[in-house]
């Protein structure tokens, strides 16, 4: 997946985001691949039951 | 004795001759200064060194001992703070230039409890710029040095504490931990770097953190002086809403005890997928090592961890906001690296980040299910040894990493997954490669187990061939 730098700079323009330049985007590129590739590897992953928790518990051990 | 012979003794060595008076803060401090200013050009491990603070400290320290006021196993012991750490009256730059003169008005949790508890603060160390990344290659302060490989990075971000506890010029240090920030220089500086169970001691006084996942804590020379650093830091904090209430046992009881009938799991898939082969010849060496002490062996799957990389999406969403505030007025005052990968955030949708954190309890649940069959775990803590600091990417099996910057993230690809569930996880020296430089395996138990990952971790640094190792810069070299 890849979004075009015009949709960035309008989502910068409509969410008062922080400007980037169109060399600065690219420079953010590699993070964003990040971004997209995750959640590819996301889309077949039912998380629909996973409970919301504490973020730790004690072991029942101790 | 000379100097240099007691700049290189462990805490666990020094604090009964403290104690019995055999050794002077006073003259310790001195040494200990003297040396962070002889090797401060060599390895760059500083950004303030507290000459006059650490003085008055070690005379103050010395003056209770001689009224009979002892405070414990810290008591005189020179030790570093990273520079992320708030502390009253002193500048703390987090690395950055925009703080590059804030002074915070008071000091965070953990120095109170380390002064507290005697320890003597000798300077506050280089690191990342504002913590966010591996390298410690600061474009503001300079890069810190490796003391086994002066061409190398130390690891980051805590990279001043790992290079200096290797060097022999702090007994300990305090780093902080949102990857692998305290665990990558443990194991590139080849020092023992912990990072406990969140909760179990106060993130209040860190200083631009994260809102999931950071943590304190301590890089020292041996699993024993673990134990006594997180024994002044660990406990509830009623002003940080983080931490846990629930009982801190002796940590040191645990050491000497073994690995008989333990059981050591061994993950099957992410952790030993992708690593440069003297990391895995020795991580694997270390493991033959376990089983020769006793413990039990047991391949575990974690299938989950497929998904782990989901985690920088919070996490980027999580570092816009944090930053949000700073890059607004003083954009101009970052670093490329940090810019570019934090602004990036700010196109996370809330869908997405919604779904990372149901990814982060999905993994946490399978570690919980997998803690139960197992004592501890077994990973290597870092794929790679030390890069150059000079180095943009690594390669492994043909494939390239990016080492800092915008898609960065493989260094601490075997780290950061323990951030996210919140189990204590530690790393220990398990020798060095063909180039000298340190390999470190790293342990995980279940939560708020602590003491029984220094058992686990005291057992095999006894049979580790990295005794007796010292790094080609440190004191007295």
């Amino acid at each position: 997946m890849s979004i075009p730098n015009e949709t960035l700079k309008a989502m910068i323009r409509d969410y008062n985001g922080l400007e980037l330049s169109d060399e600065e985007l690219e420079l953010v590129r590699p993070e964003l691949e990040t971004y997209f590739s995750e959640l590819t590897k996301l889309e077949s992953l039912d998380l629909s039951d996973t409970l919301s928790g504490r973020l730790m518990q004690l072991p029942e051990r101790s | 004795m000379p100097n240099v012979d007691l700049l290189r003794m462990t805490i666990s060595e020094l604090a009964p001759k403290i104690q019995n008076k055999e050794i002077s803060p006073v003259e310790l401090t001195e040494a200990a200064l003297a040396e962070a200013d002889r090797l401060q050009p060599t390895l760059n491990s500083f950004i303030t060194i507290l000459h006059d603070q650490a003085m008055e400290q070690a005379r103050e320290s010395e003056g209770a001992l001689s009224r009979g006021d002892y405070r414990g196993p810290l008591h005189g012991i020179p030790i570093g703070l990273k520079d992320n750490l708030a502390t009253g009256g002193i500048t703390t730059t987090v690395g950055s230039k925009v703080l590059a003169n804030h002074v915070p008005e008071e000091d965070a949790e953990v120095v109170v409890r380390c002064r507290n508890a005697g320890a003597i603060f000798i300077g506050k160390e280089n690191l990342e710029e504002f913590a966010a990344g591996a390298t410690s290659n600061n474009p503001h302060y300079g890069a810190v040095h490796n003391p086994w490989g002066v061409d190398h990075i130390p690891g980051g971000s805590s990279g001043g504490g790992g290079a200096n506890v290797a060097a022999g010029v702090t007994f300990a240090s305090l780093g902080t931990d949102l990857g692998g920030s305290v665990r990558l220089p443990g194991t590139f500086c080849g020092v023992v770097g912990l990072k406990q169970s969140y909760g179990r001691v106060s993130q209040r006084g860190l200083m631009v953190t994260s809102f999931n996942g950071d943590h304190i804590g301590p890089m020292t020379r041996s699993v024993a002086d673990s134990a006594l650093m997180l024994q002044a830091l660990a406990g509830n904090d009623p002003l940080d809403p983080s931490t846990v209430p629930v009982p801190v046992p002796d940590y040191s009881s645990y050491l000497g005890k073994g690995l008989k009938g333990l059981k050591m799991g061994v993950p099957s898939n992410h952790f030993f997928d992708m690593l440069d082969i003297e990391v895995e010849t020795a991580v694997r060496g270390s493991i033959a090592a376990l089983e020769e002490l006793g413990a039990e062996l047991q391949e575990v799957s974690l299938p989950a961890m497929e998904y782990i990389g989901a985690m920088r999406i919070s996490a980027m969403a999580d570092g816009v906001v944090t930053h949000e505030p700073f890059l607004k007025n003083h954009r101009e005052a970052y670093g490329p690296d940090v810019l570019y990968r934090t602004i990036p955030g700010q196109f996370v949708l809330g869908k997405d980040y919604s779904k990372s954190l149901k990814v982060q309890r999905l993994i946490q649940e399978e570690y919980l299910q997998v803690m139960q069959r197992v004592d501890f775990l077994i990973t290597p803590t870092a794929p790679v040894s030390a890069p150059r600091i000079d180095a943009s990417y690594i390669n492994i099996n043909g494939e390239d990493h990016r080492v800092r910057g915008p898609g960065s993230g493989f260094i601490s690809r075997n780290t950061s997954p323990l951030n996210a569930v919140g189990l204590p996880a530690i790393s220990v020296p398990c020798g060095v490669n063909r180039a000298g430089l340190p390999i470190g395996v790293q342990f995980i138990t279940g939560p708020f187990e602590e003491g029984l990952l220094f058992q686990v971790a005291d057992s095999y640094e006894k049979a580790s061939p990295s005794q007796g190792l010292r790094p080609a810069i440190s004191v007295g070299v």
